[in-house]
């Protein structure tokens, strides 16, 4: 192999790139943290149907987020049967209220009604079918694990909502929410706590399940006629997720937040890394104006300046993500909402590397002083 | 075909802060193949632009240097960094290693860059370490090695590619009398066994007593020029 001297000399001098590194490397972390979180924030805005198991959710028109659905009537459900492809369809009921605990404090709650069937849809994935049994009893209801402290309550203990007199019977994982507390009752608990839920005749969703879940999309093109959509619209479970998500990054100002922290991410580690890299080269001037001496172009020149702006975008990146992996186990083991999936490492990994390039086109300019008739002056 | 080396009429100015100057003046010159040529004067007489003009690094304001049969000046930046990579080597005073590198990586990185297959590179560059006395030291980096022998890696990496044209810059003023004579003979014994022009800018008096011819200039001029440096005129005008 050819002498590698872009890769010598990083390693030989790696305290003097090991700010580069370490810059690149924060610029990831800071990216994909805050990414994560605003992402598993943002997300738990669609909790009902990230935690549930149905294809296809139908609800209001129009609707812009899972926790903003409001009612539809109920008849819908005998239209939505017709179909042969679906294989259930079950109510899901979203209400809110006024939480007191019996040692005191008042919080605001989401209640969300499900069916609590042992097969039944609704947050299939937070409430086990021998959690979601015990919801048969009226006045019963789950909260999450996390929320305990928050509710000042405990399994067994009763408490008030809306003023009427529940029992906790049990917690659930997973649905811990950004404000306020998600409550789970049956279908029947829930329209009694919340007076907006009380008419039998109208839910906030319905939840279809596929006997392939594969047909989604094809069930809902299908069922998507003109004359429906003014009383109800379809989305398959991720279309509701992705537009929750999108519509609160996009309304609630998070979003603006996180590009702008990103951008300031980005500058900073755009000007450490293109220091570094112009006081490297700077370092190395007579070095290359002798290379130049002999003949090598300016391009080959370049070339072992990017290499090595390549390498601390490599090894900063793979730092950043280390501890992006380390602060994703600190947040599970703290119960906070982290998203950390391969979208946001993707960004981020993309962004860095981009960062490290850009600092090492900039550091190029310092080659320019590699002149090599000045060696002879 | 020997190697050929000539500048005619040549002139050179710098403008630094304003201020014009004059570093050579109608400089006409030719030099010999298989022999070491030094060109000596004081400090800002013109020397190093001279060298720095012959080797294609800089362009003459006015004049022609014909090395090798082309002319050097009608020559656009790429084709000068292809001629010199071809043809030329430096050794320069600050003997400018690359610190991450070993002795025997620096002599190859210059055949690397000339496209020379990696096994074949290695060899050569091993070579070269033999013929300046580093061969047992050609896996030391510039930090281990002391001035003389980063001077001789210096040359190493300047004579593999077998230039016929090899241009040195003060390249004894960093070293003690010993190093600085090694370095002297080091520079003749390749212009006489290779054949090649081997060109020197030196005001060390070690040198010129070696030296096959002496240039001297003053004031970006030709003052004499001595083919034989034991001649008692040479000698007197050393002193």
């Amino acid at each position: 192999m050819a002498v590698a001297l872009a890769r010598k000399s990083l390693l030989h001098d790696w305290r003097r790139f090991l700010p580069a590194i370490m810059s690149v490397g924060f610029s990831g972390v800071l990216i994909i943290v805050q990414g994560a979180l605003l992402l598993g924030i943002v997300g738990s805005n669609a909790l009902p149907v990230t935690q549930s198991r149905a294809d296809l959710w139908i609800g209001f028109p129009g609707t812009q987020s899972a926790d903003l659905g409001r009612s539809i009537d109920a008849g819908v459900s005998a239209e939505l049967l017709v179909d042969p492809r679906i294989r259930r369809i079950e109510p899901l009921l979203m209400g809110a209220g006024d939480w007191r605990g019996s040692r005191g404090g008042g919080v605001s709650v989401t209640l969300i009604g499900i069916d609590a069937r042992p097969d039944a849809l609704g947050l299939a994935r937070s409430v086990p079918p021998a959690v979601r049994a015990l919801l048969e009893e009226p006045a019963t209801i789950l909260v999450d694990d996390g929320d305990l402290d928050k509710l000042a309550t405990a399994i067994g203990e009763a408490a008030e909502i809306n003023g009427h007199r529940v029992r906790v019977v049990g917690t659930m994982q997973g649905m811990r929410a950004m404000g306020g507390v998600n409550i789970v009752a049956s279908l029947a608990t829930a329209r009694t706590l919340d007076r907006s839920l009380a008419a039998p005749d109208s839910v906030t969703y319905y939840l279809a399940g596929l006997w392939a879940s594969d047909q989604a999309r094809a069930v809902r093109a299908r069922l998507s006629k003109p004359d429906t959509r003014s009383r109800f619209e379809i989305w398959t479970a991720a279309d509701l997720a992705g537009r929750s998500v999108r519509y609160w990054l996009l309304e609630s100002g998070a979003g603006i937040g996180f590009v702008f922290a990103t951008a300031i991410a980005l500058l900073v580690g755009t000007l450490i890394t293109s220091q570094t890299l112009m006081a490297a080269v700077a370092a190395s001037t007579p070095q290359y104006a002798t290379l130049r001496a002999i003949g090598v172009a300016f391009p080959k020149l370049r070339l072992i300046v990017v290499e090595q702006a390549g390498w601390v975008g490599a090894i900063g990146l793979a730092l950043g993500l280390t501890g992006s992996l380390l602060a994703a186990g600190l947040a599970r083991l703290n119960g906070i909402p982290f998203a950390l999936g391969p979208g946001i490492m993707a960004l981020s990994g993309a962004l860095v590397l981009a960062v490290a390039l850009l600092a090492g086109v900039l550091a190029l300019r310092r080659l320019r002083h590699a002149d090599p008739a000045a060696l002879l002056r | 075909m020997p190697p050929s080396l000539s500048v005619s009429a040549l002139s050179k100015s710098y403008v630094v802060q304003g201020i014009r100057t004059q570093a050579l003046s109608d400089v006409s010159l030719s030099v010999d193949p298989g022999a070491l040529s030094l060109i000596s004067g004081p400090s800002g007489c013109g020397k190093s632009t001279l060298l720095s003009l012959m080797s294609g690094l800089s362009r003459p304001d006015r004049g022609a240097v014909h090395a090798l049969g082309i002319g050097l000046g009608t020559l656009d930046d790429a084709a000068r960094d292809a001629f010199r990579l071809a043809h030329c080597g430096f050794v320069f005073q600050g003997f400018n290693l690359f610190p991450a590198l070993d002795a025997c990586e620096q002599v190859q990185l210059v055949l690397d860059y000339q496209g020379v297959p990696d096994g074949e590179a290695r060899r050569r560059a091993r070579e070269a370490l033999e013929l300046v006395g580093l061969g047992r030291r050609s896996h030391l980096r510039p930090a281990e090695l002391s001035g003389g022998e980063k001077q001789r890696v210096a040359i190493a990496r300047a004579i593999v590619k077998q230039p016929r044209l090899l241009f040195a810059d003060e390249p004894t003023s960093a070293l003690d009398s010993v190093n600085g004579a090694v370095v002297t003979t080091l520079l003749r014994d390749i212009a006489h066994r290779s054949g090649a022009i081997v060109v020197c800018v030196s005001h060390d008096p070690r040198l010129i007593a070696r030296a096959d011819r002496v240039i001297e200039m003053e004031d970006g001029r030709l003052l004499r020029d001595s083919r034989d440096p034991c001649s008692p005129r040479r000698l007197e005008t050393s002193r």
